[in-house]
């Protein structure tokens, strides 16, 4: 009998918040539900999945690889039903992503949970009174169910199922002030936006179960190893999609791009990224968990669980994405003037890294970026609500400065926010914030990537052969050697020569992953291997430049909030800072410095080496894409000493530092308020232009604007033009010509007549009309004009005729039993 | 364990309508109408798939469930507007109110 506690836990913590949506929606505006009391059942629920997650995190903790592996084996499935030949399972996926994601965002979401009670009192007043209180914390406990349902849906379909919950959760809450017009402006974007996004979801899901037959997320991916090394299912399908023929690897390509498309939605990616910053109209908890910590980090989530399904062009895909949107959202930040929308661009540039890293193939990279920036990001919105509240709803960083006398709790925990999306930290050692160590990360294997492609190519069968970090960056070093002198020494046999290479490594990948009975797929792996393609340089130094920007525009922001001199005296006088929202702020504080490095980086790893079941992530292919121990510059000249020649030594140096440049430059330009950099901006020619650009957000709105907007009012004004000047007057000449016809008629036959004739006619046209009149007086009485009339007569209607046919079905058997007994 | 047959997805079917007529007819609320046409809608969709599945085997059932989901989706959107026209005209949603097409 196998031991499903650890499921059991999770599906129970998923189900509380939900009972207490369910009850505060319905009972919620009651008496017994006065306005703290509502409150206090929210966070009650999800405090006791918080310990729940706590409870498994740490059983978790303790247990060994392979039980780990076993467990997530045999996790429980319920078969659910059967679509055709596919079936669907309730499962819970169970392994450490789904463990660390779930005690993250129940952790996270109890503190804003405490947080909102403070926040809410103040807020839900302004309108709709007690009302909206409870509706807050309902919302907050629907989410709540949602997200952490997505987080333990072991199959694609609930996945989705749960992603449109919280994409329906956003869009209550971003709308939440629905009074206002912004806000339910906002709500709309947000999830029209969205829409967009999960349109591509839905095509890629389709393609997923089409060729692999499955909702599982580990079937699903299985299959499409074996798939791909056999050369059959999607690798041998073509089909028309909109008309355009695709088939093979295009097509698996553009599932793995259709599947990332709901990622681009959710987690707010280049095309579609113009909802975040209008999200903010919602209350700022909801910034803190919803738009910054949890949900658009499903995106980031969606992309991970369903990597193995994602060839390598895709993946070239969503790193060029990730990589637009890191570079443009970071530019739009440093110009904004609202701490939220600051906050937002800032969230979406680091969005945009988790997702280059995936798209680079930095997995455990990401994920450890997703985790660390949801602790900062929470803390740092929460802050910022902190500051709003306590300046009366002044949201525009020019008119404070000062605050650190009148809120130092909120101005040094932001200020430690402020480090760790900077990327504080010393290289060299193991001090530093989280963000410090996965930022580079992602670099790192960036930096593999863009220079260093064949030295990764066969690092990986050193990898595979054992844990040892030394042993596999040697071997990783010496064959980058080697691949160089292969490829400059003998051009012409270059090829050959990396065949060669690749055939061994892909040998070795066989032998120790998963895939050990595939023996003809060598030839295909090869292929593979030789197509994944070496990323190009800008998507190497854009990062980097960024990794510079990000500690500006954050440290600007800090800056002009909290230090210098107050520029709007009457905004400094009335500033305070509220004690009931002390605590989460400083939980969350010590959660970023403590949880950083220690306790989510081996998590993670592990989980990259649980969830493909073998020693690392096993890409779509089956082959082993680890860049999971491509280790960072800190540890990097810890095991490797000063003397080594080392791109991570190198690379050491020019970002390891970026968050002290930054911020020095920040703190130097706006040491007296803006009133520097805004000289600088009007003297340097230029500057001014970009300045406008960037605060129009690079005019993308305006875009969108002009031609979805505009395009469907024009397409509107048109068919409204052809309605009234075509179709109008044909109806209108049908009239006249009918009225000619009548008028000509009438005429010869009714006036045409001679005096005294009794008019044939008219006494025909007399007669039906009395009997129309007469009928229709005799059915006015129903016609009041009720649709419950109606409904009830034509029921009633329905009822009759139901009893007459059964009535007769009745009789005609009964003359069937009489003419068979009179037969005989 | 009792086997769930076609006669048991009649009946629930029956049931749900039943209340989606009674619901047409005894709201006031436009919304609650809909809500009632929509019950109704299912209703009909659970026949169709009951039968799909009992009684043919084939999958025509489930897809023109499907359409009736589509079309349930597109009459929802329509309605809704026709409400925000009323609410305009009337400013409520109160269906009793709308009678002037009365004879």
């Amino acid at each position: 009998m196998e031991n499903h506690t650890f499921e059991i836990c999770l599906a129970l913590g998923v189900v509380i918040p939900l009972i207490s949506f369910t009850i505060l929606a319905f009972f919620g505006a009651n008496a017994p539900f006065g306005k703290p009391r509502a409150a206090y059942l929210a966070l009650g629920a999800i405090a006791s999945s918080c310990l729940l997650a706590t409870y498994v995190l740490i059983s978790w903790y303790g247990l060994s690889l392979e039980q780990k592996a076993q467990l997530t084996q045999e996790a429980f499935r319920y078969h659910w039903a059967d679509f055709g030949s596919i079936s669907i399972d309730v499962g819970v996926k169970l392994d450490s992503l789904t463990i660390i994601m779930y005690f993250m965002v129940t952790f996270i979401a109890s503190f804003i949970h405490l947080f909102s009670i403070g926040y809410m009192a103040g807020h839900s007043d302004e309108v709709g009174g007690e009302c909206k209180f409870h509706r807050f914390f309902a919302y907050l406990g629907l989410f709540c169910f949602s997200m952490l349902g997505l987080v333990i849906s072991s199959s694609l379909l609930f996945l989705f199922i749960f992603w449109e919950l919280v994409g329906l959760c956003s869009y209550l809450l971003i709308g939440f002030y629905f009074d206002k017009k912004f806000a339910s402006d906002a709500g709309m974007k947000a999830f029209i936006t969205n829409r967009v996004g999960d349109f591509g979801f839905i095509i890629g899901l389709a393609l997923v179960v089409m060729y692999t037959k499955t909702f599982d997320l580990d079937a699903a991916a299985d299959a499409f190893a074996q798939q791909f090394n056999a050369g059959t299912g999607i690798f041998a399908a073509s089909i028309d999609l909109f008309g355009w023929h695709v088939s093979g690897l295009t097509l698996a390509t553009l599932m793995g791009v259709g599947l990332f498309c709901g990622a681009m939605g959710k987690s707010a990616q280049f095309p579609l990224h113009v909802w975040l910053p209008d999200a903010m109209a919602g209350p700022t908890p909801v910034s803190a968990l919803i738009h910054a910590a949890t949900m658009v980090a499903a995106g980031v989530y969606l992309v991970a669980r369903v990597f193995r399904l994602l060839t390598p062009d895709a993946q070239f895909v969503i790193a060029v994405i990730g990589c637009i949107t890191l570079t443009m959202t970071a530019l739009i930040a440093i110009v904004q003037k609202d701490i939220k929308k600051i906050l937002a661009y800032s969230t979406l540039s680091q969005l945009g890294y988790m997702v280059f890293g995936l798209g680079v193939g930095a997995w455990t990279a990401a994920l450890f970026h997703l985790m660390t920036h949801a602790f900062f990001k929470a803390m740092l919105f929460l802050g910022s609500g902190q500051v709003i509240e306590g300046c009366h709803h002044e949201k525009n960083i020019m008119n404070m400065g000062g605050l650190r006398k009148k809120m130092p709790v909120t101005c040094w925990t932001f200020f430690i926010g402020v480090l760790a999306i900077a990327g504080f930290g010393i290289p060299g050692t193991h001090i530093g914030l989280g963000g410090f160590f996965s930022k580079d990360e992602i670099l790192a294997v960036a930096y593999e990537r863009a220079f260093n492609m064949h030295a990764e190519a066969h690092g990986e069968s050193g990898d595979s052969h054992g844990d040892n970090d030394n042993h596999g960056d040697t071997d990783d070093h010496g064959s980058h050697v080697r691949a160089d002198v292969g490829d400059n020494v003998q051009l012409a046999s270059a090829g050959s020569n990396t065949t060669a290479l690749l055939a061994v490594q892909s040998a070795n990948a066989m032998a120790s992953g998963e895939g050990g009975g595939h023996a003809n797929g060598t030839q295909a792996k090869m292929d593979i291997a030789a197509t994944l393609p070496q990323l190009p340089k800008w998507m190497f130094w854009l990062p980097i430049i960024i990794a510079y920007v990000t500690p500006f525009y954050m440290m600007r922001c800090w800056w002009l909030t909290f230090m210098g001199k107050p520029r709007d005296q009457h905004v400094y006088d009335h500033a305070h800072e509220s004690k009931l929202m002390y605590i989460p702020l400083v939980v969350l504080a010590v959660g970023t410095v403590y949880c950083s490095y220690w306790v989510f980086r081996p998590m993670i790893s592990q989980a990259s080496e649980v969830a493909a079941n073998a020693p690392a992530v096993v890409a779509f292919d089956g082959k082993i894409h680890d860049y999971s121990e491509i280790p960072t510059h800190a540890m990097m000249t810890l095991t490797h000493g000063e003397g080594m020649v080392n791109p991570h030594t190198a690379l050491a140096y020019i970002v390891g530092i970026s968050w002290l440049i930054g911020m020095l430059f920040a703190a130097i330009l706006y040491w007296n308020g803006p009133k520097l950099a805004g000289r600088i901006k009007d003297a340097v020619p230029g500057l001014a232009f970009l300045h406008k650009t960037l605060e129009n957000r690079l005019y993308i709105d305006h875009v969108y604007d002009f031609i979805l907007v505009e395009g469907v009012k024009t397409l509107g004004r048109l068919w409204g033009w052809f309605d009234t000047n075509v179709i109008d007057n044909f109806v209108d000449l049908v009239a006249y010509a009918a009225k000619g016809i009548g008028v000509t008629t009438g005429r010869q036959l009714d006036m045409g007549v001679e005096k005294g004739d009794i008019g044939l006619v008219d006494n025909i046209a007399n007669a039906i009309a009395w009997i129309t009149y007469s009928t229709g007086s005799g059915l006015r009485r129903p016609q009041n004009g009720r649709i419950r009339t109606y409904v009830l007569l034509t029921a009633g209607a329905a009822g009759i005729a139901l009893l007459f046919v059964l009535i007769w079905s009745m009789s005609s058997d009964a003359t069937e039993v009489i003419s068979a007994a009179s037969a005989q | 364990m009792l086997a769930v047959g076609l006669q048991h997805y009649l009946i629930l079917s029956a049931m749900l309508f039943s209340l989606g007529v009674l619901c047409m007819a005894t709201k006031r609320n436009a919304i609650g109408i809909l809500i009632g046409v929509e019950l109704v809608l299912n209703s009909a969709n659970l026949n169709l798939v009951a039968f799909s599945k009992y009684q043919t085997g084939t999958g025509d059932g489930h897809i023109f469930a499907v359409f009736v989901i589509l079309l349930a989706a597109a009459e929802a959107a329509l309605a809704i507007a026709i409400f925000m026209n009323f609410y305009n005209n009337v400013r409520t949603i109160d269906v009793d109110r709308g009678d002037e097409l009365r004879g």
